[in-house]
């Protein structure tokens, strides 16, 4: 029985020592799978990872925010704004060797906005003129895209609307093979610098390196996404060595900076925050609103808890986006807040109810936050729930508070205020704030084209937004990521589909 | 026997139909909406209102009911919110990779907990004997999630025999197995000792003893065959519970199966799967329990006589 057990014993060690390091081989990992391959139902970020290696758009973004070539080579904007020509590549083709050809864009336009796709991304397209009606099924093709020959495409927009071609940079805007669009969701037609080797639902994504990319081709050949939904298991992988490169776990960022790894930091473009329901008491009066602002230590919170990787936020807008948007906020001033509530007649203090969903990483700094505000008489109860139905309370309009946090579609200062704080959003899906003034002024922002005036919209926008305080804004987190020793090349991205991983490289450690 | 099985399938009908009814009204009453999981953070009204009218959301929950239970009995399970993929073709995906961890799991269970069970019966209050309880005992309180970390980390990260998780050789197996399969092998050991002490103070077991046949021929061929029932119905309901997925495990080990398929379309609110996968697990756990009755008329021939006396 010993004996057997030795042998067991040596024959494990055997396995152990026999496995190498593949070299050619860059394996990462997700915490849940993608939905699919299908562009037109894109809608969360891992899926718009996955959707940016397989496939190309007609612009992306690159690792510094800008706005680069991809499958259109250059691209102007008419002077009335609301037209746009592309100068399209002619040298692309797609995974399965046919050429990528204007006909195909168009088609992948139409095809995200016809009804019988179902899509829930028609909003990004939903602006070209003509596209309603394609929508309804009045036209069988959309009038604003217009193929002028080969290499020339002409979009026509209905009014003047500057976001638009960044959003032919997400992953719903993909251009696709039309040809083969019978299983795209399990299988990719795309032109991009990875191919789809083998998907195996729940357990790995492989891809393998499109070396006929008309770009530069990954310098890797292959490249594993495995999916794996516990974060020990994760951590536990990288230090096992079979995980090249790791997002760290907030929790677990001290126990990682004591060990030799590489650490990279990326400030990622995002924002923690509690949202306030404005449209009815108690956080229907500013003065509360703002007194919840000045009740937070953002900076001991951050210091403390999160290991310095965030920086307090001043307001909605992330200041690497646009300089001049620093230099106003809430400063932590307890002794403001405790004279705000008492005008607004809360010498007695209130209680409120905070909902909150997922992951067990943020207790800690929810504890935190509940104390500094209990420090001056509001009393938060926390009601926790699962990801969904929390969803669905804050589309409904229940919660009076809310701890949530938004990342960037789009490197764009409108991101961080349409979607969040225009009334024809917060109203119906968020935390019901409604101010004549600022939707108008983001309405100016997505019309104006001119990038000095459109910042100065901005800046003055988030003020707007931060003087009104919908929210309680909390900071914009930094993501750290640990990578091997044997890993080069690799540089995250503030913006989540602008790494595609092309140029990182491994080498044996000397 | 052919009539006996075919009796105890039609059984089984009612108890099928049970949960589909139960599962589908707890689907309706628990809050959150699968909408909210497919449209993602920046979308229309009107896309919402179309998902909805599209999946039949808004009709009434009978007529929901109703044409589910008639598509079922077509065999159309439906297709996932999610992936648009038919919920059949999901299930039978994953079944394979449930199957060969469970039977994997199974395998160690059985071969661990009877070895160490018929060991710890031949000398009771032995050392060894106390060793193996004290050991059977953390086994049954040790949570699985914890065994599991554990063994990723002291095997996996450690040691560094196996890798830690993953999906794919027999090498990835064998951490899934034994943290799946830990609690029945020290819940088998305890029976099969206990059973055997039972058996081994019958009469005729001394019969057998006065023959001078040598002990173990005593213990294999005498004694253990008659521990077997008890045995049996553990190993069966086990399996039919690691059959219908083992959630954490496969959590924990990243292994692709069909309870992390259902803890998928459950935190989605992917209706069609959370129904499709707790249909199927429903299906496997009552299988195996006809299955198991079924191998008692094999091993206890008096089970055998009375049935064949109805």
């Amino acid at each position: 029985m010993f004996r057997y057990i030795h042998l067991l014993i040596l024959s494990l060690i055997f396995i152990g020592c026999t496995k190498e390091l593949d070299y050619n081989t860059l394996t990462i990992s997700y915490s849940a799978d993608i939905r699919g391959f299908d562009p037109a139902f894109a809608t969360d970020l891992r899926t718009g990872k996955v959707i940016s290696l397989v496939y190309d758009n007609l612009v992306r973004f690159d690792a510094e925010m800008n706005l680069v070539p991809a499958l259109a080579k250059s691209w102007s904007l008419s002077k009335t704004s609301t037209k746009y020509t592309f100068n399209i590549r002619q040298d692309v083709r797609f995974h399965d060797n046919t050429p990528l050809t204007i006909n195909d864009i168009v088609k992948s336009f139409q095809r995200v906005l016809a009804s019988s796709t179902a899509s829930p991304q028609t909003w990004l397209l939903e602006r070209i003129s003509g596209a309603r009606d394609y929508m309804q099924g009045a036209r069988n093709h959309v009038q604003g895209l217009k193929i002028i020959d080969d290499s020339t495409l002409v979009v026509k927009l209905n009014e003047p609307f500057a976001p638009f071609i960044q959003y032919l940079a997400m992953p719903a805007t993909a251009i696709i093979n039309v040809n083969s669009v019978e299983s795209l969701s399990t299988t990719p037609a795309g032109s991009g610098p990875w191919k789809l080797a083998k998907w195996e639902r729940d357990g790995e994504i492989v891809l393998s390196s499109n070396i006929d990319y008309w770009e530069k081709p990954p310098e890797m050949e292959k490249m594993r996404i495995r999916i794996l939904s516990e974060v020990m298991t994760q951590s536990a992988e990288f230090e096992a060595g079979s995980l090249d490169i790791l997002e760290v776990p907030q929790g677990e960022l001290e126990y990682w900076q004591n060990l030799n790894y590489k650490l990279l930091e990326v400030d990622e473009l995002n924002i923690w925050y509690v949202g306030m329901n404005c449209s009815r008491p108690p956080f229907n009066d500013i003065r509360l609103r703002r007194a919840m602002n000045y009740a937070i230590d953002r900076e001991k919170i951050i210091h403390i808890l999160l290991n310095g990787s965030a920086i307090p936020a001043k307001g909605p807008v992330p200041p690497q986006l646009l300089a001049g948007l620093n230099g106003f906020g809430y400063e932590y001033n307890p002794t403001k807040a405790l004279q705000l509530l008492q005008e607004a007649g809360y010498e007695k203090g209130l209680q409120v109810e905070l909902y909150v969903a997922g992951g067990t990483g943020m207790f800690h700094v929810l504890e935190a936050l509940q104390s500094n505000w209990a420090t001056v008489g509001i009393n938060i109860e926390i009601k926790r729930s699962d990801w969904n139905v929390f969803k669905t309370a804050v589309r409904e309009g229940q919660p009076d508070l809310y701890y949530l946090d938004w990342f960037a579609d789009y490197p764009d200062g409108e991101n961080f205020l349409y979607p969040l704080f225009h009334s024809s959003e917060s109203m119906v899906k968020r935390n019901r704030f409604s101010d004549p003034d600022v939707d108008i002024i983001i309405e100016k922002i997505q019309r104006q084209t001119e990038t000095n005036t459109r910042d100065q919209l901005i800046i003055k926008a988030n003020k707007m937004v931060a003087d009104a305080a919908p929210w309680v804004f909390l900071w914009h987190s930094k993501t750290t990521y640990l990578t091997q020793k044997w890993i080069h090349g690799f540089r995250p991205t503030p913006i989540f589909n602008a790494n595609r991983y092309v140029n990182i490289f491994k080498l044996a450690p000397e | 026997m052919i009539q006996y099985f075919l009796n105890r399938l039609v059984q089984t009908v009612p108890v099928i139909l049970g949960v589909i009814i139960i599962t589908f009204v707890l689907m309706y009453i628990v809050p959150g909406d699968p909408v909210v999981s497919m449209v993602g953070e920046r979308y229309n009204e009107e896309t919402v209102q179309r998902l909805r009218q599209e999946m039949h959301l808004d009709d009434p929950l009978s007529l929901q009911f109703l044409r589910y239970v008639g598509n079922v009995f077509q065999g159309n399970f439906g297709n996932s919110f999610i992936t648009g993929e038919p919920v059949a073709k999901l299930v039978m995906d994953k079944f394979p990779n449930t199957m060969i961890l469970a039977i994997t799991a199974m395998f160690f269970a059985v071969l661990v907990g009877l070895t160490s069970g018929i060991i710890s019966s031949i000398r009771p209050g032995s050392l060894l004997d106390r060793g193996i309880m004290v050991l059977t005992l953390a086994g049954i309180s040790a949570p699985v999630f914890w065994v599991g970390l554990i063994l990723v980390l002291v095997v996996g990260v450690i040691l560094r025999w196996l890798p830690p998780t993953g999906f794919g050789g027999f090498e990835y197996l064998i951490l899934p197995a034994v943290t799946l399969g830990l609690r029945s092998a020290a819940y088998l050991a305890r029976l099969t000792r206990a059973t055997m002490l039972d058996v081994l103070s019958q009469d005729y077991i001394r019969t057998a003893r006065s023959k001078k046949l040598p002990e173990w021929k005593v213990v294999i061929k005498h004694a253990f065959p008659n521990t077997l029932i008890p045995v049996i119905t553990i190993i069966g309901t086990d399996f039919g519970s690691y059959l219908s997925g083992a959630v954490l495990t496969e959590s924990i080990f990243g292994w692709p199966g069909i309870g992390r398929l259902a803890l998928e379309a459950i935190l989605k609110r992917d209706f069609p799967v959370i129904q499709g996968t707790v249909l199927f697990m429903a299906l496997m756990f009552v299988l195996m329990n006809v299955l198991v009755d079924m191998l008692y008329g094999f091993v206890d021939p008096r089970v055998r006589l009375e049935r064949s006396r109805k």
